[in-house]
């Protein structure tokens, strides 16, 4: 996902149930994120409708400073009655010098405001701005003692078509090592169970986008951090080997667990049989890591890779474990027997 | 139409020598206009006798529908004062506020008459303070600078700005000189001069200390409506000739700062 640290900011903050967010910026540069965001949306088949508030910053906000502008904002966010209001900005208000952060102390509704410096381009790029809000959001739950076999997911891809699917997959594997997602960070968790996130053994990255929110996280909770949902098969077997490890179970459990994992990668390979022996060409890797777990599904089924073969499609995103490779292998079979 | 901006650092007199060099214009009979471009607003003061006229930002913002009168009001021998004005100290954009008085204006067709008087704020901060040069408004830029090693400075920083816009195809913004407000220093004149023409100028005029100056602000008005027979009115007046006679345009070559350095330890 392109664009500034305010896209990547929203594609977090409008994921949280009784939330308001207030975008400090002129009505232009808001609209124009909502706007791809609300197309990633439908692609994804999103139905909420995500409180955004904007401060609509005009020229003479520009000149005079933007402060008021802001507080107006957050008298109307206010108005919502929300659990919580997050601030937001854009490159305007960082230029200009305007102070949000005292402007957020100051109100009326300090106590349920949460600011989060973006600041536009100048903050980054939107994996930035992704990373401040999950940071900002983190300081919403305390230190606590960790509950064993809890793990918090951190940063998933709200804008990701098979952001439910990856959960899916992921939960699936967890329930073999006996682990359960107590906090999905931030996932249309509400506010409360957003600050249980101190509460968790482990905090399990959607991928390395979140790599910053996750060292900070880990730090501040003093939590061990996997760094990213299981890459195809092997990628499934390494996951459970590693959170097993991280969270503290014996070797037995986590054998086990990879004894059934093993299990259920040759039941779903024999299923895709009839591919074997196939020649492929694989087509052009659109993220990093794609070819490399199609590359095994392939050795693993006997399939062959060939410049002259069946050209096949690599999946947009990065196939997450079992049912990620599995459905990569659908697509595959639709063009190998189907042209 | 003759475009004068006077630049120079902060406190140095550029308000002063710009409001007298207006009343000195029109009493050539030339009609004029003298724009404030710093968010004081203090500009044109002594030609309103002491009115802080409202700002162009001021109005710009709390009218719907603004017209020439709400921005532009008359003050001594008819010179039409405004004022651009800006942010408190400390917020917002003062640089976006320049544009955005230059843009009304140009709207409003507003800007016409024999001389105008561009004083600008003493450091060319952003590029909102270098827009009247950038977009052609100060064809002509004045220095005014005493003799201290700090007010050199500034100037010599301005001339960078001004040798960095007038590379531009499109730059119309030339140096013409020069002006010395002078603290009364031992060998001011002499070092400013020098100044002057190690950046490819001339001093064009030399404006000494004077009581009535202080005297003329204290009442209100300019040196050459409360003192017209005075010494320093004459100066004034001799400097406003010279530089409507002036037309020795140039691109300036800055100093480097220990050559400047250097050029105040030998007027010591």
């Amino acid at each position: 996902m392109a664009g500034c640290t305010l896209t990547g900011a929203l594609s977090v903050a409008c994921f949280i149930p009784g939330a308001v967010t207030v975008v400090h910026a002129p009505n232009g540069c808001a609209h124009q994120t909502f706007s791809m965001l609300h197309a990633l949306m439908n692609e994804a088949e999103t139905k909420i409708v995500p409180e955004i508030l904007v401060s609509g910053l005009s020229d003479k906000d520009v000149i005079f400073g933007g402060e008021a502008c802001l507080s107006q904002a957050l008298d109307r966010a206010a108005e919502k009655h929300p659990e919580l209001i997050i601030v937001v900005t854009s490159c305007v208000p960082e230029t200009i010098g305007d102070d949000c952060l005292a402007v957020c102390r100051e109100h009326a509704f300090a106590d349920r405001t949460l600011y989060i410096p973006t600041s536009g381009f100048l903050g980054g790029r939107a994996k930035d701005g992704e990373n401040a809000a999950l940071i900002g959001l983190s300081t919403l739950a305390a230190p606590a003692e960790s509950i064993p076999g809890t793990v918090g997911i951190i940063g998933e891809k709200n804008l990701e078509s098979e952001v439910e699917e990856n959960f899916a997959e992921v939960s699936r594997l967890l329930d073999l090592l006996d682990l359960t997602v107590t906090v999905r960070f931030c996932r249309n968790a509400g506010i409360a169970d957003l600050r249980k996130l101190g509460t968790v053994s482990c905090f399990i990255l959607r991928d390395g986008r979140c790599a910053d929110a996750g060292r900070e996280l880990g730090k501040r909770f003093n939590r061990p951090v996997i760094g990213e949902f299981p890459r195809g098969l092997s990628g499934s077997i390494a996951f459970l080997q590693e959170t097993g490890k991280a969270c503290g179970l014996s070797a037995d459990v986590i054998a086990e667990a990879i004894s059934k994992e093993t299990e259920h990668q040759k039941m779903m390979l024999e299923r895709f049989a009839n591919l074997s022996e196939s020649e492929v060409c694989l087509g052009v890797e659109p993220f990093e890591g794609t070819l490399a777990v199609a590359r095994e599904a392939l050795k693993r089924l006997g399939m062959t890779e060939s410049p002259e073969g069946i050209k096949v499609r690599l999946p947009f995103y990065l196939p997450v474990g079992v049912s990620g490779t599995m459905k990569m292998l659908y697509l595959w079979r639709r063009a190998i027997l189907h042209g | 139409m003759r475009q004068i901006a006077l630049y120079g650092k902060g406190g140095i007199g550029k308000s002063t020598t710009s409001a007298n060099l207006s009343a000195a214009f029109s009493e050539m009979n030339l009609d004029v206009m003298q724009i404030g471009c710093d968010p004081k607003h203090d500009s044109t003061r002594m030609l309103m006798h002491g009115r802080w006229i409202p700002t162009v930002l001021e109005q710009m913002y709390d009218q719907k529908k603004i017209k020439s009168e709400d921005i532009i009001y008359q003050g001594f021998g008819n010179i039409r004062c405004v004022e651009a004005g800006g942010p408190e100290p400390g917020i917002g954009c003062a640089g976006r506020g320049i544009i955005a008085t230059f843009q009304l204006l140009e709207k409003m067709n507003s800007l016409y008459g024999d001389v105008i008087v561009y004083d600008v704020l003493g450091d060319v901060v952003c590029g909102g303070f270098a827009m009247p040069m950038r977009d052609g408004y100060a064809q002509e830029v004045y220095l005014v600078t005493s003799g201290e090693l700090m007010s050199l400075y500034a100037a010599n920083n301005i001339c960078k700005a001004i040798a960095r816009i007038s590379e531009r195809s499109t730059a119309k913004c030339r140096l013409a000189g020069v002006i010395c407000n002078a603290r009364n220093m031992e060998n001011e004149q002499e070092l400013v001069e020098e100044f002057a023409k190690r950046i490819g100028s001339k001093l064009i005029c030399y404006i000494p200390r004077s009581n009535s100056v202080r005297t003329a602000e204290v009442n209100q008005m300019t040196v050459i409506e409360h003192d017209p027979t005075s010494e320093q009115a004459a100066v004034y007046r001799d400097c406003a000739k010279t530089m409507l006679d002036n037309t020795d345009l140039r691109i300036p070559t800055p100093l480097e700062l220990e050559e400047l350095e250097e050029l105040a330890r030998e007027y010591l």
